[in-house]
């Protein structure tokens, strides 16, 4: 579903984020992509929404390699991608419902199935009943459900998360890793990067380590390298 | 196609919410374009009376011809039979002096001294207004010069410089119409423009997000072109409104001038289709303007 084939990035400031990334994720698959700030991980979550592009090395997403992907065909792309941000990217002054409903406008749904899929989406994620109440009045728990109802409202085939714990207690984080969860049990591909290592231990599921821009490791992750 | 009707109309209404939810500041706009389409209006107007005038006088010159005083009403008449036969001449008529007099009283208001000289001094004259053909300056010369020669007419006047003036006046006034319209929308074009490019940068982050859930470049800038397309249009109309409130004001002055011209009226009135074009030209321009300032400044954002 996810395959980086010898991908390098660097920069127009000559940082080189990435250097020689090689990687493949199946369908289905729920994996962590871990390391510190700076390790090259939102660079890679660019490149696979293609909001980057690779200096080097082969990227396909969904079966569609990024070498024969034009310009025009990226916000096709980007349909079948969901994605959560740490710092949610919402629109605070629209309501809940219209900051869902931005995937399902953007493909010229009819108003009466995005009221339908808005509900089911905010549902699942312990929002119902939240449609009118402005982003600014819920908290950030809150704030990142509303981000992940977003990226799962258009039912994409890979869902990627980006630090999506960050700044959530530790009850917070299990009920919103457990949504992940649930996604991928459907059958979503899931991509969470983090540095939360008592999540990913919870969770069990394969890892990605990353490094200064390369990676050092992965499968899944050792008990003794929990602290 | 009833999708994409739908998504126009969603992002129409979109574009009148924001328009509501800003209004003074759409307002501020609406009104600079205009009084930017009100300027170039009036001078069209000015020039179409001014047109409308010189079609009065066919854009033809007079041609007043004077009878000698010594001759006598049938002999002054066998004249003007004469004239009125020519083929040059397209229409003529006859003024007796007692005719001469009494409009030369009305419009001099000299009645006290002409009682004063006894007897009335004005010969017949007849007024004649050429064909087509022979209205230029050359060919009217040369009309006189033959006239000239008939026995009996004592001298002849043509009021073809003050036509030719009138003309060249009318010209000047066309090109500078042009001239200005050319440059006010030019303004118009640069204060869409600039809207637009504010209203790109106070909805960044929103363009942003639209772009990573997947939002096409086309999708992106459908609001903005409403938004250049519904300020053109609602600053078209609100220029018909300042238009007519102009002609409000001005009218009675206007109608003044009319009179001592013994016309109805000497405002060119604006026509159905001359009103939606002023309309429509400021649609038009808006979402121009604004399709070339999405163009330049939707490409330098991208999702972050």
């Amino acid at each position: 579903m996810i395959t980086l084939d010898h991908v390098s990035k660097i920069y127009q400031n000559g940082h080189q984020a990435l250097n020689d990334v090689s990687f493949n994720m199946a369908a289905g698959e729920m994996a962590f992509l871990l390391g510190h700030s700076g390790a090259g991980k939102s660079t890679l979550f660019k490149l696979i929404t293609a909001i980057e592009k690779p200096t080097s090395g082969r990227i396909t997403v969904d079966g569609k390699s990024f070498d024969k992907l034009r310009d025009s065909q990226i916000p096709a792309l980007r349909q079948e991608i969901g994605v959560v941000f740490q710092d949610h990217k919402l629109l605070y002054d629209r309501t809940v419902f219209d900051n869902v409903a931005l995937p399902l406008i953007v493909i010229g749904m009819s108003h009466d199935e995005i009221k339908k899929r808005v509900r089911a989406a905010l549902g699942k994620v312990g929002l119902s009943g939240k449609e009118k109440v402005l982003p600014v009045a819920l908290s950030g728990g809150e704030q990142q459900r509303v981000g992940i109802a977003r990226a799962v409202i258009n039912r994409p085939n890979i869902l990627l998360a980006d630090e999506p714990t960050g700044n959530l207690d530790e009850s917070l984080s299990d009920e919103i890793l457990d949504i992940f969860a649930d996604f991928n049990r459907v059958g979503v591909t899931v991509l969470i990067a983090t540095h939360d290592l008592r999540q990913v231990e919870r969770l069990n599921k394969r890892t990605i380590e990353l490094s200064q821009g390369e990676i050092t490791g992965g499968e899944t992750i050792e008990p003794t390298k929990l602290s | 196609m009833r999708t994409y009707l739908n998504r126009h109309l969603q992002v129409l209404f979109a574009a009148i919410g924001t328009f509501a939810r800003t209004p003074f500041a759409s307002l501020a706009t609406i009104l600079i374009i205009a009084i930017t389409l009100v300027l170039p209006s009036i001078l069209y107007i000015t020039l179409k009376s001014g047109q409308q005038i010189a079609e009065g006088w066919q854009g033809r010159p007079q041609i007043s011809i004077f009878i000698d005083t010594e001759l006598g009403a049938q002999e002054a008449k066998l004249i003007f039979a004469e004239l009125s036969l020519h083929p040059a001449i397209e229409t003529a008529e006859f003024l007796t002096p007692q005719q001469a007099l009494e409009e030369f009283t009305a419009l001099s208001g000299m009645s006290y001294e002409l009682d004063f000289l006894g007897e009335n001094p004005l010969p017949a004259s007849i007024v004649a207004m050429p064909d087509q053909e022979n209205s230029e300056s050359d060919s009217l010369q040369a009309l006189k010069t033959e006239l000239e020669k008939i026995e009996g007419i004592e001298s002849i006047r043509l009021d073809l410089e003050w036509t030719d003036k009138f003309n060249s006046l009318l010209n000047t006034a066309e090109r500078t119409t042009y001239l200005l319209f050319a440059l006010l929308s030019a303004a118009l074009f640069l204060i869409v423009g600039n809207t637009i490019k504010l209203l790109i940068m106070n909805r960044r982050d929103e363009i942003e997000v639209t772009k990573l859930v997947g939002g096409s470049n086309a999708f992106v800038r459908r609001p903005f072109l409403y938004y250049g397309f519904l300020f053109g249009v609602c600053g078209g109309v609100c220029a018909l409104v300042l238009l007519y409130f102009s002609a409000i004001y001005i009218s009675p002055a206007l109608e003044n001038l009319a009179t001592l011209y013994q016309k109805e009226t000497l405002v060119y009135q604006l026509n159905w289709h001359e009103l939606l074009c002023i309309v429509a030209f400021g649609g038009a321009l808006g979402w121009i303007a604004a399709r070339l300032s999405v163009a330049r400044h939707l490409r330098h954002i991208k999702p972050r």
